[in-house]
């Protein structure tokens, strides 16, 4: 007998009890929905943050903070919201990145600069060419290093010279202002109003106590998770800000939590290790994407073990109906063993019958997946994923599909093998004998 | 002189174990040449079906031997048997065994189907069959919308697909009516005649009985009367003279007691003669 015979037979059999057969592969389908849409989401979220990252840049870059705040966020994490006083790590100033720090870390070789991500204010800001005053939701820091955003127009702002200031800006001041291309605002002056805290906190009028730093706009930035928060200012307009903020204030008002540095990319683990010897946390770009990843791997592989619980009972379903098949066939049997048909051969009928259960209904979930995955992709295009045109929320990956077909196939193999061993050590005069 | 196609030497079934336990064949000797047309039988329960299984090789006996062609089978492993089987064997049952939902044309094709004939050798020679049985005209049909006449017959193109040197037939009239059994039976002693196929067919019918050239007796799971009495005969003198010459060479020493053949029950067969 042919092994395209027995694939034939074998789901032919399965029509011949077709509401029996699709309840079965309706239970595998379940399952394998499950797993193939969560594979292909954990798919379309980690070619997401690769491809950001891969446009970011950024291997010279370090995000610092105090041991003690990386501590805190940790325990905040993991639920600890109280705890025990301890001295050390509960030390309100020890959350700060102190001078002596910043000092000790200037000399570790391969730290090329550190700059304190003090706490700026701007009241509020004017566009050349507009008389009104505008407010923003806020503006980050362009940090010294390799670091690059998507542009749609311009250059990334410099951090070479301590006196010009820059900003990038995202495409909303374009389409606020009323640009028709990227490349119009390039070029264009924005003046921030930053407060000197300490006079405002006195006269309580923002006009008279606000200083204008004039920057450049010498980029656009392209819609992406890193362009959330709208406009990006190099570090000596951050610093020329802070001046004015904290101008007649003690040195110790600074309080600085963060502290990014730019370092040597191929000695970047040993300047995380001399850092942490001086209280200090460090985390590259590579660390904060394994985070993001290792949060939505959980969060998927969560939902995978639920898909995997479903396909264990679809399996239970697979040896039923197998078990059901091989009772109503026993006189099928018992004439084909009489014919002469091997143990062998009657087991591989069966098991392969198992297969095709696993195969037809992880192909039902591969095409559901597909026919869901696109519309959701469809949908979530035109809606709140609209600003990132370049993000598909759901891929299918051929390697993923097959693997996920092999691997259910497998199981219900597995699932076969007590149905088909009963059914091929059918005696064919037992089976033969009686009506 | 005929050529010898089966020899049966001291076949003994035993069913179940210790309490349950039914010796359903208790010493069967005979010798079935090729060509031949034999019936088996006998009151219900004397151990016919058990012997044609023994004889088909669906089952093994629990002592003695089947020698096929020259070849002892008990020696043959389970897939040579398989083999054997689907090749040289055809095989009719009284409750018309076959898939009811499938055609008469894929039920007739499932014997080369197992041994692996090609789609198309196998579609020609199944239809080939059904002509011989006179139902090309229902390949197509589904089976379970044949009469009981023609799904025996059906049974039949099932069993000669294989060109069988033997067809084992188990009561293949004992669910038609006379008419249509009429028919069946001349189906299979055309075969018979034409093809030299060897018929062995188990009834009850005497009339059907008749119509074979030999006719097997069977009592109690031993042979009350065959017409080939002599050949019997000479398997049991040739038994006990092996048993004598084993007994020697244990004297010498050369083989242990286990090495004997039990002839004990070959003495007590009562061989009757019929005419
Ligand atoms: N699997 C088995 N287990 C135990 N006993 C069995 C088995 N098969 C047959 N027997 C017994 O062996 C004896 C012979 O059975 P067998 O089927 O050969 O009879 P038969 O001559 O064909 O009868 P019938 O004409 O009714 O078909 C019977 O007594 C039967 O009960
Ligand atoms: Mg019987």
């Amino acid at each position: 007998m042919k092994a395209l015979d027995i694939i034939k037979e074998a789901n032919q059999s399965l029509l011949r009890n077709k509401l029996r057969s699709f309840l079965t592969i309706l239970a595998i389908f379940i399952g394998s929905f499950v797993i193939i849409i969560s594979t292909a989401i954990n798919a379309g979220v980690n070619d997401f943050i690769d491809k950001q990252m891969e446009s970011a840049g950024g291997e010279d870059y370090l995000e610092i903070m105090s041991t003690a705040t990386s501590d805190s966020i940790n325990s905040l994490m993991n639920g600890e919201v109280i705890k025990e006083y301890d001295k050390k790590s509960t030390n309100q100033s020890d959350l700060q990145i102190t001078d002596e720090q910043v000092e000790k870390a200037r000399k570790i070789d391969g730290l090329q600069s550190i700059d304190l991500m003090t706490q700026f204010q701007v009241e509020y800001f004017k566009l050349e060419g507009f008389d009104k005053k505008y407010s923003s939701m806020g503006f980050n820091l362009m940090p010294r290093g390799t670091l690059r955003m998507d542009l749609t127009a311009g250059r990334m702002p410099n951090n070479d010279d301590e006196t010009t200031y820059e900003i990038l800006v995202g495409q909303d001041y374009v389409k606020y202002f009323g640009f028709e291309k990227d490349e119009d605002i390039v070029g264009k002056k924005i003046t921030l109003y930053a407060p000197e805290t300490l006079k405002c906190s006195m006269t309580g009028n923002a006009d008279d106590c606000t200083k204008p730093v004039e920057l450049t706009i010498v980029g656009v930035q392209a819609p992406g998770v890193m362009a959330m928060g709208g406009a990006r200012i190099n570090v000596a307009a951050m610093n020329r800000i802070t001046d004015i903020n904290y101008a007649g204030l003690p040195n110790e008002a600074r309080v600085s939590v963060m502290a990014t540095a730019q370092v040597d990319p191929d000695r970047i683990d040993e300047i995380k290790d001399k850092l942490a010897e001086i209280g200090l946390t460090a985390m590259s770009i590579e660390d904060e994407i394994g985070q993001i990843k290792t949060f939505f791997d959980a969060m998927l592989t969560v939902l995978k073990i639920f898909g995997g619980i479903a396909l264990v009972a679809a399996s239970i379903g697979i040896i039923n109906t197998l078990l059901m098949s091989v009772q109503e066939r026993t006189r099928e049997i018992g004439l084909d063993k009489a014919l002469g048909m091997s143990n062998g051969r009657v087991f591989a009928t069966f098991a392969i019958e198992a297969i095709s259960l696993g195969f037809w209904g992880s192909l039902f979930g591969i095409i559901v997946s597909f026919l869901i995955g696109q519309a959701v992709n469809f949908v979530t295009h035109e809606t709140i994923l609209s600003s990132l045109p370049t993000f598909q929320l759901i891929i299918f990956r051929a390697v993923d599909l097959i693997s996920i077909t092999l691997i259910i196939m497998l199981i219900a193999l597995l699932a076969g093998v007590l149905p088909a061993r009963k059914a091929s050590k059918k005696d064919p005069i037992d089976s033969l004998r009686y009506e | 002189m005929p050529e010898n196609l089966l020899t049966v030497r001291g076949l003994h079934k035993v069913y179940g174990k210790r309490d349950s336990k039914f010796e359903a064949l208790r010493g069967i000797n005979l010798k079935i040449n090729r060509g031949e047309s034999v019936a088996i039988v006998g009151k219900s329960g004397s151990g016919k079906s058990t012997l044609m299984h023994l004889l088909a090789l669906l089952d093994r006996p629990t002592k003695g031997e089947i020698i096929l062609d020259g070849t002892n089978t008990s020696k043959l492993k389970q897939r040579d048997l398989n083999k054997l089987r689907n090749k040289e064997f055809g095989f009719v049952f009284q409750q018309f065994f076959m898939n009811a939902n499938d055609t008469v044309l894929n039920n007739v094709i499932l014997p080369l189907k197992i041994a692996g004939v090609g789609a198309k050798e196998r579609r020609r020679r199944a239809m080939h069959a059904l002509t011989i049985v006179g139902l090309e005209s229902k390949a197509k049909n589904k089976a379970s919308d044949l009469s009981g006449g023609q799904k025996q017959r059906v049974c039949i193109a099932r069993a000669i697909v294989n060109n069988p040197a033997v067809i084992f037939a188990d009561e293949p009239t004992g669910n038609l009516d006379s008419n249509t059994g009429a028919k069946v039976e001349e189906t299979l002693f055309s075969l018979n005649r034409d093809k030299d196929i060897t018929l062995i067919i188990v009834t009850h019918d005497e009339e059907l009985a008749e119509k074979c050239n030999r006719q097997i007796r069977i009592s109690d799971g031993r042979i009350e009367s065959d017409e080939d009495l002599a050949t019997e005969r000479e398997i049991e003198a040739e038994i006990a003279a092996e048993n004598e010459e084993l007994r020697k060479n244990h004297k010498t020493g050369d083989m242990d007691a286990d090495g004997l053949r039990d002839d004990a029950t070959v003495s007590h067969v009562k061989v009757k003669e019929v005419k």
